[in-house]
């Protein structure tokens, strides 16, 4: 939380995502995130350059994890300091919906006894 | 040897999520001939690896991370990668 910390701030905003328990395809017991990192890296990097374009804000984190992860955990943390709420509540939705559709993540649903990679958007 | 002979090179094209589990690798290498375009590879790809046709209009190709049309010539240092629909978040 110290990323986030700046005495010219007066709101934090803080969107995590979790692993949900069940999807369109049944009960989840574990994610697998995949990621082509060095893209992903430079998308993300995008992203939050436009969040500084577009408000003011202090202090901005964007986290995404990869690999296995269980229901209930953390997958993403994006969190935005800024002097009044309203930017930071914009930046932060506007970080989530870009993420999901321009940062080259993939998501595979693992069930009790199969797996399936999620259907998603298409990069454009 | 005929300089007007296009030569031959080969390109190393990275795989992700459900592209890679279907080729069973991550990286595969296609030879193209020089001032090949995007789509010239994407048409040796399917005929090379025919198991991603049903998959051809499910992914994109990005040349330097960044997604390209298929206009978009190639050379032998690109970094090449096809991405399926994205799902992160």
């Amino acid at each position: 939380m110290s990323e986030l910390e700046d005495k010219s701030g007066g709101a934090v905003s803080i969107f995590m995502g979790n692993v949900r328990n069940h999807g369109k395809h049944g009960n989840v017991a574990e994610i697998y995130y995949e990621a082509y990192r060095e893209m992903a890296e430079e998308k993300m990097r995008e992203i939050e350059n436009e969040v500084h374009a577009k408000w003011n804000i202090q202090k901005l984190v964007t986290i995404h994890r990869i690999g296995k992860l269980k229901v209930g955990e953390t997958s993403i943390l994006i969190g935005v300091c800024s002097e009044h709420r309203h930017e930071a509540f914009e930046a932060c939705r506007y970080i989530i919906n870009n993420v999901k559709t321009r940062v080259p993540i993939w998501k595979k649903e693992i069930f009790e006894e199969s797996q399936k990679w999620s259907d998603g958007i298409l990069l454009g | 040897m005929r300089s007007d002979i296009p030569a031959n090179y080969n390109l190393k094209v990275r795989l992700f999520a459900i592209l890679r589990d279907v080729v069973g690798e991550g990286e595969i290498a296609i030879t193209v001939p020089t001032g090949a375009t995007v789509r010239f590879l994407e048409n040796e790809i399917l005929k090379k690896y025919p198991q991603l046709k049903s998959f051809s209009n499910k992914f994109v190709t990005s040349v330097n991370y960044k997604v390209t049309s298929g206009d978009t010539i190639l050379s032998s240092s690109d970094e090449i990668a096809l991405l399926p629909p994205v799902s992160g978040g």
